[in-house]
């Protein structure tokens, strides 16, 4: 199943542009391959009825366009049809039921949530601030770094995200969904089993005049080289 | 640009003051013709008249001509968008940030709004069998309302203070900590004038539809654009009441120092949940009377009345019911928890549902028709997959946790550009060429027409398609810039090149309107081969409609009689209709509250109270006059 959906995926973006590389669709942890499953899956279900509809449609129009020869007759009135009307009420019902399933179940487990609830031992913990219009990372040890975010590969990574100021949004769309940096409220957003490599992140949430310059760098290192760094 | 004034030197960005130079030009242009051709009686016609179809026109008039501003900041964002690190005129930073909330608010306020309330003043007493709305009073002041608000919302730019929040308008960004300017005290203003005008025209749809039906024509024989009015204008007084709180917190907040959507005590997401209880039924709000229109004309243009007309109807409430159930949709990242995640998600998806079943009655209707493929049925064709692109994404967007990704990008921005545009834009386009001749008793050009329509549809695609893609490359919504190692380039042209495709198009909307009334012949009644009672009046509609009163016993009553051979009965025997006035009254009482709210905004308390003190002498007034007595008397002598 996964793997067709790769496919899908594959197919249809790469063929409308080869050369681009689209993050969200090359996932690199755990969260955003997630995410991205649902992405394909949600895009496969909906092709299906876009299909329907344009064929439907196409075929309706030229079917029954007006031609010489029907130009003045008067179609024959139908009210309805119980049958059909049903049909295209409980088909879209199943399909988002389909659909509905793995929506709960990776909400469930994606959405951020209040401090409290995260107790994962193991987890890194990362405090982030945003601020107009830059972002602090602040590590365990109490090492600061402005707009660059290094964190150890195959980890769960947990974000304490604040702003001082205005509503930001956090977003590294290799690894991850977005999460809002409310001030005020505390949220936290869990980013697991990162892959190394260097990825961007930028704010998403439109929080004033440099918005677009709100951008940060993040880092996935192996284990190693992130506590050297952390002692640097 | 620094220019002296009063002694000072003042800093002026050069796009003002080449705004001030283009309107004075046009203004000056616009005079002289007005004095050439004697026209002052019109417009002071205009100025003081109740009939709903001459206020159904003025809503047109100025939906398209503001339609053509918030387009131009369409343009000017996508210019600096062009190319990556671009720096298109002026148009970085702060003036970017105008410019998308110019764009976005103009749009939806100014242009969707007052474009659709102008098709249904045209259209829905026409449609029901009825004189004039319940109040055409009321209706007056809505229009003038709309235009106050709409008026005082473009002067904040000339002043070089263009609110600057986006048109969500985000607090704590938009309180006066960080956006002291005056920009989204304009923001807050306008939208508190032209809402309760908005408010008003609820009223008076919901009280003519139901009081004001032609003998027969009962709701279940109602047609559809009438029913989606009826159910649109429930809508409109449950969301813009909200927002008219919100607006009003939002003003205390800015103003007098308090801390709703701030603080310790305060929330800034108590703003979000306020804004999208009104923000969601909105889109609802624009699409439900667009789909009415699309109704009305595959069902018309397939000469075969609608399929499931009872489902139709049905969905459409049900639409609306759901539409102040999905809010928190748009909040999916604020932290708002898993349960309210997946609560919100499956409401979103279960509006899909009714949304399916209209799109298959539409083509079910055409399916054994003779589809007759006019410049608004094209618009109708184009509506379909269009909208279904739009609704399939909207489905993608439903899922929570992918949520996460798409949420304020790109695709965001494709997505509701293809319900909005898709719906309501081509909506109120098929609905102006339908009823075109019901408002000046001329069809427009259909040659250009065609143009029109698919230099629009054309363009709309490449630039919109393009931009779910950008957005999953991670381009967010809301950036002036971005970088060459983004790999955004090319899609981010395309956009530009369709855009300016779409932007053409309207050349020929203004060549049409040209060309039509240069050359355009009069035509009767029904030009259209129409089905319902619209039809049967003169084009244009005269300002005494069904006099005689027809009388309606089926469904598509004029479509039955022209099939049958047999003329529509008629009566005089029906119920008072609402009386006609010329009044300058409602134009005043808009004119105060402008002055009313410009003193607000400047803080000069003194005109505030001027206008406020004005505006209250107005309603005492109004409260006073009674014109059905007039009538009375005028009634009374000529029966002597």
């Amino acid at each position: 199943m996964k793997n067709i959906l790769i496919r899908i995926r594959l197919l249809v973006f790469a063929c409308l542009l080869t050369g681009c590389d689209i993050s969200v669709l090359d996932p690199q942890s755990k969260t955003a391959d997630n995410q991205a499953f649902l992405i394909s899956f949600s895009f496969a279900l909906m092709m299906i009825v876009l299909i329907i509809v344009f064929l439907l449609m196409t075929r309706f129009v030229w079917k029954y366009r007006e031609t010489e020869h029907n130009k003045n007759t008067i179609p024959k009135d139908i009210k309805g049809n119980k049958k059909l009307e049903l049909t295209w009420t409980i088909l879209p019902i199943l399909l988002l039921t389909v659909l509905a399933v793995p929506t709960i179940a990776v909400t469930y487990n994606q959405s951020a949530t209040t401090p409290k609830a995260t107790t994962q031992d193991d987890a890194i913990h990362i405090d982030v601030t945003a601020q107009q219009f830059f972002w602090t990372f602040t590590y365990g040890n109490g090492k600061e770094s402005t707009n660059e975010l290094v964190i150890p590969e195959n980890k769960s990574i947990v974000f304490h995200l604040k702003s001082t100021d205005v509503i930001h949004s956090f977003w590294i769309p290799s690894l991850g969904g977005k999460t809002d940096v409310l001030p005020e409220k505390e949220l936290v957003y869990k980013i697991d089993n990162p892959k190394k490599g260097t990825y961007d992140g930028k704010c998403a949430e439109f929080c004033g005049v440099n918005h677009t310059k709100m951008r940060f760098t993040a880092r996935v290192v192996s284990e190693e080289t992130y506590q050297k760094w952390l002692t640097k | 640009m620094t220019i002296p004034f009063f002694g000072k030197s003042i800093f002026v960005p050069s796009d003002i003051i080449a705004a001030w130079i283009l309107s004075i030009v046009l203004g000056a242009i616009l005079f002289i013709y007005v004095m050439n051709k004697r026209k002052w009686p019109l417009i002071w016609e205009y100025m003081r008249t109740t009939n709903h179809r001459k206020i159904g026109t003025m809503y047109i008039l100025f939906g398209v001509i503001f339609f053509l501003r918030a387009g131009t900041d369409a343009l000017l964002i996508r210019l600096q968008l062009a190319q990556p690190h671009a720096a298109f005129w002026v148009f970085q930073q702060e003036k970017y940030n105008e410019l998308f909330t110019t764009h976005g608010t103009m749009m939806i306020f100014f242009v969707a709004m007052p474009l659709l309330i102008g098709l249904m003043n045209v259209a829905v007493p026409l449609q029901i069998g009825a004189r004039d709305l319940a109040f055409p009073f009321l209706n007056a002041v809505s229009f003038w309302l709309f235009l106050a608000g709409a008026i005082l919302f473009n002067m904040s730019f000339f002043f070089n203070s263009a609110p600057n929040a986006g048109w969500t308008g985000y607090a704590p960004l938009s309180t006066d900590t960080f956006t002291p300017s005056v920009g989204n005290d304009y923001f807050v203003f306008s939208l508190q004038v032209s809402g309760l005008g908005t408010i008003f025209t609820a009223i008076n749809m919901i009280v003519t539809i139901v009081r004001h039906r032609a003998p027969g024509m009962r709701l279940t024989r109602m047609p559809l654009f009438s029913w989606a009015t009826l159910i649109t204008s429930f809508l409109i007084l449950i969301a813009f009441s909200v927002l008219s709180m919100g607006l009003y917190l939002l003003m205390f907040d800015r103003m007098f120092g308090t801390g709703f959507f701030s603080g310790d005590t305060g929330n800034p997401v108590y703003w979000q949940h306020l804004f999208w209880i009104f923000g969601h039924p909105e889109v609802y709000i624009l699409a439900l009377p667009a789909f009415g229109i699309f109704s009305d004309i595959i069902s018309t243009f397939s000469k075969k009345r609608i399929f499931g007309y009872p489902a139709m109807v049905l969905s459409i409430i049900l639409i609306g019911f759901l539409g102040f159930m999905v809010w928190a949709h748009h909040m999916f990242t604020v932290g708002l928890g898993p349960m309210a995640n997946t609560f919100f998600a499956i409401t979103t998806m279960l509006i899909a549902v009714p949304t399916g079943i209209k799109v298959f009655n539409w083509l079910f209707t055409m399916r054994g028709g003779v589809v007759k493929i006019t410049t608004p049925m094209l618009f109708a064709l184009g509506f379909i997959p269009t909208f279904v692109m739009g609704g399939v994404t909207g489905v993608m967007l439903s899922v929570a946790a992918a949520n996460f990704q798409y949420h304020d990008t790109h695709f965001v921005v494709a997505h509701f550009h293809y319900t909005i545009i898709g719906s309501t834009i081509l909506g109120i386009f098929a609905g102006i060429y339908f009823w075109y001749p019901k408002v000046t008793g001329k069809v427009l050009d259909e040659k250009l027409g065609k143009w029109h329509f698919w230099l629009f549809i054309i363009g709309f695609h490449l630039t919109f398609l393009p931009m779910h893609v950008t957005g999953l490359q991670g381009m967010p919504r809301r950036v002036y810039t971005y970088q060459w190692g983004d790999d955004l380039f090319a899609l981010n042209l395309t956009s530009t090149i369709g855009a300016f495709l779409m932007g053409s198009s309207m050349l020929f909307v203004g060549w049409n309107l040209y060309k039509t009334h240069k050359h355009g012949k009069k035509v009767g009644n029904d030009p259209w081969d129409g089905r319902t009672l619209e039809w049967t009046v003169q084009s244009p509609s005269q300002e005494n409609t069904f006099e005689p009163m027809p009388i309606v016993k089926e469904m598509d009553p004029f479509w039955y009689a022209k099939v049958s051979g047999e003329k529509l009965r008629t009566t005089n025997n029906t119920r008072p209709a609402p009386i006609s006035v010329n009044t300058i009254l409602p134009f005043c009482i808009a004119f105060s509250l402008s002055i009313m709210s410009l003193g607000m905004i400047y803080t000069w308390y003194l005109l505030a109270v001027l206008g406020g003190a004005s505006a209250f002498l107005l309603f005492i007034v109004r409260s006073l006059t009674d014109e059905r007595k007039a009538y009375d008397l005028k009634e009374g002598h000529s029966n002597e």
